[in-house]
């Protein structure tokens, strides 16, 4: 992808739920931090699910024309919902359980500090969380390229008219 | 013997995602939960009560809840006030060490010395409005927290545990034509049946003093109340008669 190209696309917007009473809640939120922070930082943005919930203007403005990814640590999926509500479109939401099934041998524990099993099922949901967004940035990558190559079609059809 | 719900403070942590002010009041609410006062307290996640049920909304009515906000924004006081009730206290992070801390708090993904230490001068705040609410507000109406000092009864360290998806059991009934949501009544009508107590006028005056622990009961309406909960009370003995 060209730098220019990178301008014009909108960052996908991460929304882990950061449950507070279970481990699950902590592993969406450190993923979040992984994909936000270490795989995908030009890519990504992070939003705080609390200024959702509140309302907040610029945060539903990140929303708008930006694909959301949420993550949830429990089956109430607040996340998704809130994203939701608040008009945002989420292209996919992962659910940790979920993800725990692929990876088994990670036993996440703690909720104020991971556990070695924790960060490690972190991780591994922050890979899938990354893989989604790169088929998010090729999509919209190739459209921001046909539009460019259209447009330039245009302006020299015009010249010779 | 059914237990009903023991008084305790609710905690509700903003946990903002993008400031390290945020990642304070996770880990100061879970101080607090797990550690400092973890027989006095419960918490639930800021967006169940959007995302969740009436019991969910019912939160900060049924317990007298203290917000953590990271900053001025103070989505955890405003949302909670908006979608349950108004939350007994507030702390600010922001305000709370403006002329505290000078050193960084670190990221909110990981936060420096200063920014653990900030967590502990959060913690031990909101454990003190832990004592204020209990010895102040409730005791009062129960009695069940003036017998010792909270500060000094023993603590055992817990794992915190929220009220997501459990929600307060809420039961809904018709007064004076009026449909009334009143909280903890399962639980009550449980306890009165698990005790023996069979419908009577005593019964009534028994039930509408529980109930008005949880629930806020007009004075002038108290007699209807107590008829009505009467009523219901039979209904809910019948139910259960022919599987006691």
């Amino acid at each position: 992808m060209t730098e220019n190209n990178q301008d014009n696309l909108q960052k996908v917007v991460i929304v882990p739920c950061s449950g507070i009473g279970k481990t699950y809640g902590t592993v969406t939120r450190e993923a979040a931090y992984n994909v936000t922070e270490d795989l995908r930082p030009e890519q990504t943005q992070l939003v705080a699910l609390s200024l959702l919930v509140l309302g907040d203007e610029s945060a539903r403005a990140s929303l708008v024309d930006s694909p959301a990814v949420t993550i949830d640590g429990c089956k109430l999926a607040c996340a998704t919902k809130m994203v939701q509500e608040c008009g945002g479109n989420v292209v996919k939401d992962f659910a940790v359980l979920d993800v725990y099934r692929r990876y088994k041998q990670f036993k996440p524990q703690g909720i104020a500090e991971l556990n070695a099993g924790g960060y490690k099922l972190a991780e591994a949901l922050a890979e899938e969380v990354a893989a989604v967004v790169d088929g998010l940035v090729d999509e919209q990558d190739t459209l921001v390229r046909d539009l460019l190559i259209r447009s330039d079609s245009s302006s020299e059809g015009g010249s010779y008219g | 013997m059914v237990d009903l719900p023991k008084k305790k403070v609710g905690i509700v942590a903003c946990s903002g995602e993008e400031l390290p002010e945020g990642t304070i009041t996770r880990l100061a609410a879970l101080k607090v939960l797990e550690q400092l006062r973890p027989a006095d307290t419960v918490t639930i996640c800021l967006p169940l009560f959007l995302a969740g049920g009436e019991g969910d909304r019912a939160f900060a009515r049924f317990y007298p809840t203290i917000a953590l906000d990271g900053c001025d924004k103070r989505c955890a006081a405003r949302a909670t006030e908006m979608y349950s009730s108004k939350p007994a206290a507030s702390i600010v992070v922001t305000d709370l060490i403006a002329e505290k801390v000078l050193d960084s708090l670190g990221s909110a993904r990981r936060l420096s010395a200063t920014g653990l230490q900030t967590v502990e001068i959060t913690s031990e705040q909101t454990a003190a409005l832990v004592d204020e609410l209990l010895g102040k507000r409730w005791s009062r109406r129960t009695g069940t927290f003036t017998e010792t000092d909270p500060a000094l009864r023993p603590q055992e360290t817990v794992e915190a545990t929220c009220a997501c998806g459990s929600g307060i059991p809420i039961r809904k009934i018709v007064i004076d034509g009026q449909v009334v949501s009143l909280i903890a009544l399962p639980l009550i009508f449980e306890q009165f049946l698990e005790a023996n107590k069979t419908p009577c006028d005593d019964t009534a005056r028994g039930l509408l003093e529980t109930v008005k622990i949880y629930n806020s009961v007009p004075t002038e309406d108290e007699q209807a109340y107590a008829s009505t909960l009467l009523r219901e009370y039979a209904e809910f003995c019948a139910e259960k008669e022919p599987v006691r």
